[in-house]
């Protein structure tokens, strides 16, 4: 399977402010934008999915992304971390990380299962919310389940 | 209402919107507590479930398109993407062979 995506500090946004979803979904959008991983047409798509089914997952994190229909505006597969410490509602939740998603195949399966990896365990999903440098992040979700780097 | 016994299911799908969030986060996960049991995990867009898939698991707000592109397939639906009672309840019937129904 290919898995072999990572997060890079590039695609590590730290202390951020939103003052409220659409902002902060906005701002993973242009992370996705600088990133050179998806057209300007995608933006708006993650919009119509949050109408559809809200992304927060779960212990103060959401994982924004478009619709399927939107896959043709992805240019390569990538993700996006940008970090609210003053939270963000999400439909009544209050997520203080928001994780782009612009996916056209499976490389992100590595980042997203270490993602679920930290998000149970309670002591290593505070440092996620709290991380202070990008180097954390990147190494809390540096991929699980994927080869060894050769 | 479908239903299957935990010992037929082969395959089962993770289904959302778009196929490439959620259903990617929760198909790692299931996969780790499914595959030792034989169960293949895969995800997939709510409109492009496979034919074989024995099970679907998608976000309750899913759950009525995922039962009509795949009429007679188990679709179970859920609220929380981590930690819901669903996860468990799929679990349980591989496991121990019990029948599981929607």
């Amino acid at each position: 399977m290919p898995t072999d995506l990572r997060i890079g500090p590039e695609a590590v946004w730290l202390g951020r402010t939103a003052r409220d979803k659409a902002e902060a979904v906005d701002l993973c959008g242009r992370l996705l934008l600088r990133l050179d991983a998806v057209q300007a047409a995608y933006l708006p798509t993650m919009h119509e999915r949050e109408r559809s089914v809200p992304t927060y997952i779960g212990e103060g994190v959401a994982i924004p992304h478009g619709t399927d229909a939107a896959r043709a505006l992805v240019k390569r597969t990538a993700l996006a971390f940008v970090q609210f410490p003053d939270g963000v509602d999400w439909d009544g939740h209050r997520a203080v990380v928001a994780i782009g998603i612009a996916a056209h195949g499976d490389e992100h399966t590595g980042v997203l299962a270490a993602l679920a990896r930290v998000l149970s365990d309670p002591a290593k999903a505070e440092r996620l919310r709290q991380a202070e440098d990008a180097a954390t992040v990147v190494e809390l979700l540096s991929p699980v389940g994927t080869e060894p780097a050769s | 209402m479908s239903s299957i016994n935990g010992s037929d299911i082969k395959k089962v799908v993770v289904a959302c919107d778009a196929g490439m969030g959620s259903s990617v986060l929760l198909t790692s996960q299931m996969s780790k507590s499914l595959s030792p049991h034989g169960v293949a995990v895969e995800h997939a867009s709510v409109d492009r479930i496979p034919d074989d898939a024995d099970l679907v698991l998608c976000h309750s707000g899913l759950v009525s398109r995922a039962r009509s592109a795949q009429p007679g397939t188990v679709v179970i639906g859920f609220q929380m993407f981590l930690g819901d009672p669903a996860f468990a309840r799929v679990e349980q019937a591989v496991r121990e062979g019990e029948t599981i129904a929607d």
